[in-house]
C-alpha cells in the first residue's frame, strides 16, 4: 500500500534545524526525507519525487540557488527557500530563479506550516486551474474577464486586467517585478520598476477600498507584489 | 668705523675754525671758543666720548694757534686761554656721556619695540597654526632666523625624545645632538661642538628641546639677543603645551564616549540577552522534565514563553546588528524613487502582532509625492517606531500613523497615546541604549537602540528625526521628515494605456 501522505524533502545542512523540521512537519502528517548537500538533495529530489522541497541557500558544497537552477530544468515542484540573508536582491534572485515562497531565518513552525500548505494548494491549483478567483470582496472571474468588488463590477485597462491575471495565476506567492514587467511590457522594460508601481497603483486605486493600506494586492519591499489567497486575508476591519 | 669717526670730528673742527676765521675778517669775535664748543658737542652727540674728546684738544690746538694772540703760534698768552681748554674738556665729556646714554636708550628702545613686534607676531602666528605640524613650522620659522639653521624641534614621545620637524635640515640629526637634546630635556645643560641645544620651558616642566646648527665663525654673525631667544621659546613651548593639552583633552573626550557605549553595550547585552536565554533555557529544561506526566497546560505555556523570549532574542539581535551597520559606516543607501504608502504598509505588517492591540489609524494622502529613499533603511526606520509605540502605549490606545507636506518637505508622524517622553529627554531617546524616562517602572522591555537606529537610517536618506513637544499627557509623537526629490513626477510610463 503506497503512502498517500505528501514527502517533503528538506535541505539543510543544521542538524539541529532538521530535525525540529522533521519532528514538526511529521507531526503535521507529512513524511520528511532529508538532505544535508546540494548533492543529495538533488538526487533525492529525483529519486524521491517530492511533493515539496524545502532547501536552505548555505548549503557546504554548492550554493541553494544552484540547486533551484539545477532543480527547474526540469521539475516545477515547489520550492520554499530558507535563508538567515533577509536581503531584497537575494530573495528577487530566489524568485526570479522559480522558488515559491522565501522564508527568513529564525522563523516560525506555525509560519513554515502555513507557507507549505499554500504552496501544496497552488500546486493542487495550477494543475486544475478554476475559473473564479475570490479572496474577500474582490472577484475575478478568469473565463469571462469581469473583475468585481464588493459585488460591483469594475471596468480595468487592459494592462490592468492583464497585470491582475498574472497576480491571480500566482495568487498567495510574490511575482517579482521583473516577472510582471516582462510578462506585461515584454523584456525590454524588465527593469522599468517605476512604471511598474505607476500601474499598481492605478489598479489598487480600483480594487482597493483604501490604496495606502491595501488588502488584497500586497507590496513585498523591494522584491515585488503579491495578491492574497482568501486563508491569508485577514477578517473584516 | 672708529677712525672713519675721529676723521669726522677733526672735519667738525676745521669746519668750525675755517668758519670763524671767516667771520672773524667782518666782526669781531672776542670768544671764538664758544664756537668750538659746538663742534665739540657734535662730536659728542654724534661719535662719543673718544672722538669728542679729540675734537677738544683740536678746538684748543686751533684756537690758539688761529685766534688767540699770538696768532699762528701755539703759544697761549692770555691765562684766559687755559680756561677755555678746561672747559673744551670738561663739556666734551659731559656732553658724550649723555649723548652716549641717550643713544643707548634710543637703540635699546628700538630693539625692545623689535623684540616686542617679534614676539607679537610669533604668537599670533602660533595660535593660527591649527595642526601639530603647522604648529611645528611656525616655531621653527621664527626661531631660526635668532638661533640659527638648520634647525630641529625635539618632542616626546613615548619614553624618548623624537624628532618632529626640522627646518633646512637635511639629514637625521647627528647622535651627539640627539643625546645632548636628552640631557637638555631631563633638565641638564649639554653643549656640543657646532650646536645650539635650547630647551622650551614652560613654567612647569620642559616640553621639547630645539637643536640649532651654528655657523663655525660664530663670533662674525651678529649675536643673537638672548632675552630675545628665551622668549621666543618659552612663547614656543606654551604654544606646544597647548596643543598638547588640547589633544589630550580631546583624546579623553573620545575614550569616555567610547567607554561610555561600551559599558551601556555591555549592560544591554547581558540584559538583553541574558534574560531571554534563560526564559529559554528555563522553560526548554523545565519541558524537558515534565515529560509526558506534564499537564497539558503547563507544556504550552512554556512552549510559549520559549517561542516568545527566543523573538525577543532575534529582534535584539537584529538591533545589534543594525547598530554595527551603522557605527562601521556601512550604510549606503541605495536609493530610488518610491512611494511611501508602501514603506508604512511594510512596516504595519510586519509590527502586526505587537500592534494586534491597538488601533492603528493610518493617513497617507494618496497624491503624496513619490520620495527618493532606501527601501530597506526607511522601512526599517517606520517599524522601530512603530515598535516603540507599541511598547510604550497601552492595549487599547490609537497609535496614529499620518503623513502629510510640510514646507516643501513630507513630514511622517507616528504618534502614541502612552504616557510620553519628558521634555529634556526628546533628544536623549535617539542616543543609543536609552530608554524614554517617563515609563517608570514600565513592563515593557526595550534595548533602547530602536530610535537610534531610526535616526541614523532617516538621517541616510537624507531625512530628519525628533520628538515632537505634544504637550504633557498626549503621548509621543516621533516625526521622521523626508527631502521631496526635485523632480518627483510619478506619472508617464511605457504605453500607458489609461
Amino acid at each position: 500500500m503506497t503512502d498517500a501522505r505528501p514527502k517533503i524533502l528538506v535541505v539543510d545542512d543544521e542538524p539541529q534545524i532538521r530535525r525540529f523540521l522533521r519532528l514538526g512537519l511529521e507531526g503535521h502528517g507529512y513524511v520528511v526525507l532529508e538532505a544535508a548537500t546540494a548533492d543529495a538533495a538533488l538526487r533525492a529530489a529525483v529519486a524521491a519525487q517530492p511533493e515539496l522541497i524545502v532547501l536552505d541557500l548555505g548549503l557546504p558544497d554548492r550554493d541553494g540557488l544552484e540547486v533551484l537552477g539545477a532543480l527547474r530544468e526540469w521539475s516545477r515542484v515547489p520550492v520554499l527557500v530558507l535563508s538567515v540573508r533577509n536581503r531584497e536582491d537575494e530573495k528577487v534572485r530566489a524568485f526570479d530563479l522559480g522558488a515559491d515562497d522565501y522564508v527568513v531565518k529564525p522563523f516560525g513552525m506555525a509560519e513554515l506550516l502555513a507557507r507549505i500548505k499554500a504552496a501544496l494548494r497552488r500546486r493542487v491549483e495550477r494543475e486544475a486551474p478554476t475559473p473564479l478567483f475570490r479572496v474577500g470582496g474582490l472577484e475575478v472571474d478568469l473565463a469571462r474577464r469581469i473583475v468585481r468588488v464588493n459585488d460591483a463590477e469594475v471596468r480595468l485597462s487592459p494592462k490592468q486586467y492583464r497585470l491582475l491575471q498574472i497576480l491571480v495565476a500566482n495568487a498567495g506567492k510574490v511575482v517579482t517585478h521583473r516577472q510582471l514587467l516582462s510578462e506585461v511590457w515584454g523584456v525590454v522594460h524588465r527593469d522599468d520598476v517605476q512604471y511598474l508601481r505607476v500601474f499598481i497603483r492605478k489598479l489598487r486605486s480600483r480594487i482597493e477600498a483604501d490604496p495606502a493600506r491595501p488588502r488584497y494586492l500586497l507590496t513585498e519591499l523591494g522584491v515585488g507584489y503579491r495578491l492574497r489567497t482568501p486563508d491569508q486575508v485577514p477578517g473584516p476591519p | 668705523m672708529r677712525l672713519l669717526s675721529y676723521v669726522n670730528s677733526a672735519a667738525v673742527v676745521a669746519g668750525v675754525g675755517a668758519g670763524a676765521h671767516l667771520l672773524a675778517q667782518f666782526v669781531l669775535l672776542p670768544h671764538v671758543s664758544v664756537l668750538f664748543i659746538a663742534a665739540v658737542v657734535a662730536s659728542a652727540v654724534l661719535w662719543g666720548l673718544g672722538p669728542s674728546l679729540f675734537a677738544a684738544v683740536l678746538s684748543v690746538a686751533a684756537g690758539s694757534y688761529f685766534f688767540y694772540s699770538p696768532i699762528y703760534s701755539f703759544r697761549v698768552a692770555n691765562p684766559q686761554d687755559l680756561v677755555d681748554l678746561a672747559v673744551f674738556v670738561v663739556v666734551a665729556a659731559l656732553t658724550s656721556r649723555l649723548a652716549a646714554r641717550a643713544r643707548a636708550r634710543a637703540l635699546e628702545a628700538r630693539r625692545r619695540q623689535a623684540t616686542i613686534g617679534g614676539l607679537y607676531a610669533f604668537s599670533e602666528r602660533l595660535a593660527g597654526s591649527a595642526t601639530a605640524a603647522e604648529l611645528n613650522a611656525s616655531i621653527l620659522e621664527h626661531l631660526a632666523p635668532v638661533i640659527g639653521r638648520p634647525i630641529h624641534l625635539l618632542l616626546p614621545e613615548g619614553d624618548g625624545l623624537v624628532p618632529a620637524a626640522s627646518l633646512d635640515g637635511a639629514g637625521p640629526l647627528p647622535g651627539e645632538v640627539l643625546a645632548a637634546a636628552g640631557r637638555v630635556m631631563a633638565g641638564d645643560r649639554a653643549a656640543v661642538e657646532g650646536w645650539r641645544v635650547d630647551p622650551l620651558p614652560t613654567a612647569q616642566r620642559i616640553v621639547g628641546v630645539v637643536a640649532a646648527a651654528q655657523p663655525a665663525d660664530a663670533d662674525a654673525a651678529a649675536p643673537p639677543d638672548p632675552d630675545y631667544a628665551r622668549a621666543l621659546l618659552g612663547q614656543a613651548a606654551i604654544a606646544l603645551e597647548r596643543m598638547r593639552l588640547g589633544r589630550e583633552i580631546a583624546d579623553a573626550r573620545v575614550k569616555a564616549q567610547g567607554e561610555a557605549l561600551r559599558e551601556a553595550l555591555i549592560n544591554s547585552v547581558s540584559h538583553d540577552l541574558q534574560t531571554p536565554l534563560a526564559a529559554i533555557l528555563g522553560s526548554a529544561t523545565a519541558l524537558e522534565t515534565l515529560g509526558e506526566a506534564g499537564d497539558p497546560r503547563a507544556r504550552r505555556e512554556l512552549a510559549t514563553t520559549i517561542r516568545e523570549e527566543a523573538e525577543r532574542l532575534g529582534s535584539y539581535i537584529g538591533n545589534v546588528l543594525d547598530l554595527t551597520r551603522i557605527r562601521s559606516g556601512q550604510i549606503a543607501p541605495r536609493l530610488e524613487l518610491v512611494e511611501l504608502s508602501d514603506i508604512i504598509d511594510a512596516a504595519l505588517r510586519r509590527k502586526e502582532r505587537g500592534l494586534a492591540a491597538h488601533v492603528v489609524h493610518v493617513d497617507v494622502p494618496a497624491d503624496l509625492p513619490m520620495l527618493r529613499l532606501d527601501l530597506f533603511l526607511m522601512e526599517h526606520a517606520v517599524a522601530n517606531v512603530l515598535d516603540n509605540a507599541a511598547k510604550y502605549s497601552p492595549a487599547g490606545s490609537e497609535v496614529s500613523v499620518v503623513a502629510s507636506v510640510q514646507d516643501g518637505e513630507v513630514a511622517l508622524d507616528i504618534a502614541d497615546s502612552g504616557p510620553g517622553i519628558r521634555p529634556g529627554d526628546r533628544e536623549r531617546v535617539f542616543e543609543a541604549f536609552v530608554r524614554g524616562g517617563a515609563q517608570e517602572g514600565g513592563a515593557a522591555a526595550g534595548s533602547g537602540l530602536g530610535l537610534a537606529i531610526c535616526r541614523a537610517f532617516v538621517e541616510a536618506n537624507g531625512g530628519a528625526a525628533t520628538v515632537l513637544d505634544t504637550g504633557p499627557g498626549r503621548g509621543t509623537t516621533v516625526r521622521i521628515r523626508l527631502p521631496v526629490p526635485a523632480r518627483a513626477d510619478a506619472n508617464g510610463g511605457p504605453a500607458g494605456d489609461d
